[in-house]
């Protein structure tokens, strides 16, 4: 069943009167359970796809659904409850709360769903250890390395039980031991969780990692098909 | 609520210094509001004290038509059913009768015009510091009647010392000539000096037996607690008295309008000062939230991303202020309420020099204050709204930020 439908998408940015056609009518669908990579030459889109894809931004032309409902039609509000309850995000740049825990990190989509304490403290004990760091629990953000805040993101990402995780170079700061590590932790929880994953990069050896590949250039796709 | 109450105290100690200093710069705000408000309720409660306690206590009752015209004509009978009346009043420290006539008094060849003031001894030490005043010999007393209490101004003129017998001159309520000898008791420095030059003391009862004025009084001067309750304590006379009673009820705000008016002016100047404190204050905190919204433009972005409403990353950013300013307010109040209580405590009594000048201007050497509950809840409540309305702007910017632009600077 698709939860994410693209058609004929398309981005132009304005910036002082020069447009650029960031996409150009891409058109995506997205099955439960896939895990999929987005990869092509810096500049190509992707960034741009997974902010349209993730209700954060809005197409120039084209129409993004999200398990039957076109995102243009919804209010702000009703995209934040969407983020919220169905998608999950994960960033190139960690993007942690400083202030917050690893495990307040974890919690804090689950306190915005309403989750009861109790059951927040056991999913999130049981993620941390899934993710291997249970033992950082009560660290923030700045005492941990880059691999294990990126570890903390997807565990926030998809502790909340979203239909789809959107990651954009989730692995671009990480140097490539680390960064196989991570994929393998999604890859597991793709796997275990039914967790369906789109995430982005331009690394070759991540891109062998993904069971299904959309390849952009020049904000068109050029091709999409299966994987290793 | 809880979560967003969590992450904007954490926000808050984020960056302490600055934190500190904004809190700091409330904490003095706060310190020197709530100070220099109770100072100048101190200094003009004591003016009004220092007043009603001289003339005619907090709240007046009069016969109709004195307070326009102050002669005999006008009185009051103080009868056992007034007297009643004034025992059972709610919220009356005291009460006092006088007899306000004008004479001539002589000594031999000299003569001067004077303002004859009869009163009861003994409840006149309940109302006014009259007795306290006297500089030399003693206060007219019921036990030596046909004593008689000069100001000291009026005393140099006449050349009248201690044990001087004076001729008392005037017209009687009887219309007929009224004359007596007074035996000089005591001399009393007021700080007024019209007063001084022509205030003269005796006791009611020889007050009334010189103006053949049988139980009538000219006025009745109450104390209250204090000068604010003074409107309380006119309304609940006014309705205690039977109409029949042709009687005026006037508070010291209406019959000494021109200390009103000082007041006013006097406040008006010390709050333009606080106001401009308070805009320090209210730039401080716009400066502080604005500063760390900025700074936080990507990580408002994520929380907009992962599912946080505008609506909520609004608030969050208002009770970010509110914290910062609640915590200045807490530490302002807490340094500044004792300290105001101590020197409510302790006033402070002025120097020679300062002391002779506010001697000429009529008033006691001493500086006073006093905490009124307004005072405290009104700095809350100013740094509160200035705050709120500080953080207007930051909030509202921070909640209209896209997830992404925020995540875009990557
Ligand atoms: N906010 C923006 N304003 C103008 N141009 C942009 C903006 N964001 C991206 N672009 C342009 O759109 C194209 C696609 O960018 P992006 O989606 O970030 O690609 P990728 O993530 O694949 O590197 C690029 O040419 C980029 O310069
Ligand atoms: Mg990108």
């Amino acid at each position: 069943m698709a939860i994410l439908e693209a058609h004929a998408v398309s981005k132009v940015y304005e910036t002082r009167g020069v447009a650029t056609r960031a996409l150009d009518r891409v058109d995506l669908t997205l099955e439960e359970g896939e895990f999929t990579v987005l990869h092509g030459p810096s500049g190509c889109g992707k960034t741009t796809l997974l902010n349209l894809l993730g209700a954060l931004d809005d197409p120039s032309e084209g129409r993004v659904t999200l398990d039957g409902r076109d995102l243009a039609e919804c209010s702000a509000a009703e995209r934040s409850e969407l983020r919220l309850h169905k998608l999950g995000f994960v960033f190139q740049a960690y993007n942690l709360i400083p202030v917050f825990t690893a495990r307040e990190n974890v919690e804090f989509v689950m306190e915005l769903q309403g989750v009861p304490s109790a059951e927040r403290k056991a999913r999130t004990d049981a993620i941390l250890a899934e993710v291997g760091l249970a033992e950082l629990a009560e660290k923030r953000p700045l005492e941990m390395s880059g691999g294990q805040q990126q570890r903390v993101a997807v565990a926030r990402a998809i502790v909340g039980r979203p239909e789809l995780v959107l990651a954009d170079e989730p692995t671009a700061n990480l140097d490539s031991a680390t960064a196989g590590q991570l994929l393998d932790l999604m890859e597991e929880l793709n796997r275990e969780h039914g967790v369906t994953f789109l995430f982005s990069t331009h690394d070759p050896l991540v891109i062998g990692k993904a069971r299904r590949r959309v390849r952009l250039r020049d904000g068109r796709v050029e091709s999409d098909g299966p994987g290793a | 609520m809880g979560l967003e109450l969590r992450l904007a105290w954490r926000n808050v100690w984020r960056n302490a210094r600055r934190t500190w200093l904004t809190v700091a710069a409330t904490v003095f705000a706060v310190v020197l509001v709530v100070f220099f408000v109770a100072m100048a309720a101190g200094i003009h409660e004591k003016m009004i004290e220092d007043s009603v306690r001289v003339a005619s206590g907090h709240v007046t009752l009069a016969g109709e038509g004195y307070f326009a015209n102050r002669t005999l004509e006008q009185f009051v009978t103080l009868d056992a059913g007034l007297q009643h009346t004034l025992d059972a009043a709610p919220g009356v420290r005291g009460w006092a009768p006088r007899l306000v006539g004008f004479g001539l008094v002589s000594k031999e060849t000299d003569a001067q015009g004077v303002a004859v003031l009869g009163v009861d001894p003994a409840r006149e030490a309940s109302v006014t510091t009259l007795a306290r005043r006297v500089e030399r010999g003693v206060f007219v007393s019921e036990d030596a009647p046909k004593g008689i209490v000069l100001g000291e101004r009026l005393a140099r003129n006449l050349g009248a010392e201690l044990g001087d017998e004076l001729l008392l001159y005037s017209e009687a309520y009887s219309l007929e000539t009224a004359y007596d000898l007074f035996t000089v008791v005591g001399v009393m420095k007021l700080p007024e000096p019209s007063l001084d030059r022509s205030l003269a003391l005796v006791t009611l009862a020889d007050a009334q037996a010189f103006f053949v004025y049988g139980e009538r009084v000219s006025e009745v001067a109450l104390l209250a607690d204090d000068a604010d309750a003074a409107d309380q304590v006119a309304a609940g006379l006014r309705g205690a008295l039977p109409g029949a009673e042709a009687v005026e009820v006037q508070t010291w705000a209406e019959l000494m309008p021109e200390l009103v008016q000082f007041i006013i002016l006097d406040d008006a100047g010390m709050y333009v000062l606080l106001v401009i404190l308070v805009i320090v204050v209210a730039f401080g905190i716009l400066n502080t939230i604005l500063m760390s919204v900025l700074e936080r433009t990507r990580e408002l972005g994520v929380l907009l991303a992962l599912g946080l409403r505008p609506g909520a990353v609004f608030r969050l950013v208002y009770l970010e202020s509110l914290l910062l300013a609640g915590l200045g307010l807490a530490i302002g109040l807490a340094t500044s309420i004792p300290l105001v209580l101590w020197f409510q405590a302790h006033p402070v009594e002025l120097s020679n020099e300062l002391a002779g000048a506010m001697e000429l201007i009529g008033a006691e050497p001493v500086i006073t204050w006093k905490l009124k509950p307004w005072n405290p809840l009104g700095s809350v409540l100013t740094i509160l709204g200035v705050a709120a309305l500080a953080a207007l702007y930051p909030a509202v910017k921070a909640s209209r930020g896209r997830p992404v632009d925020a995540l875009r600077s990557l």
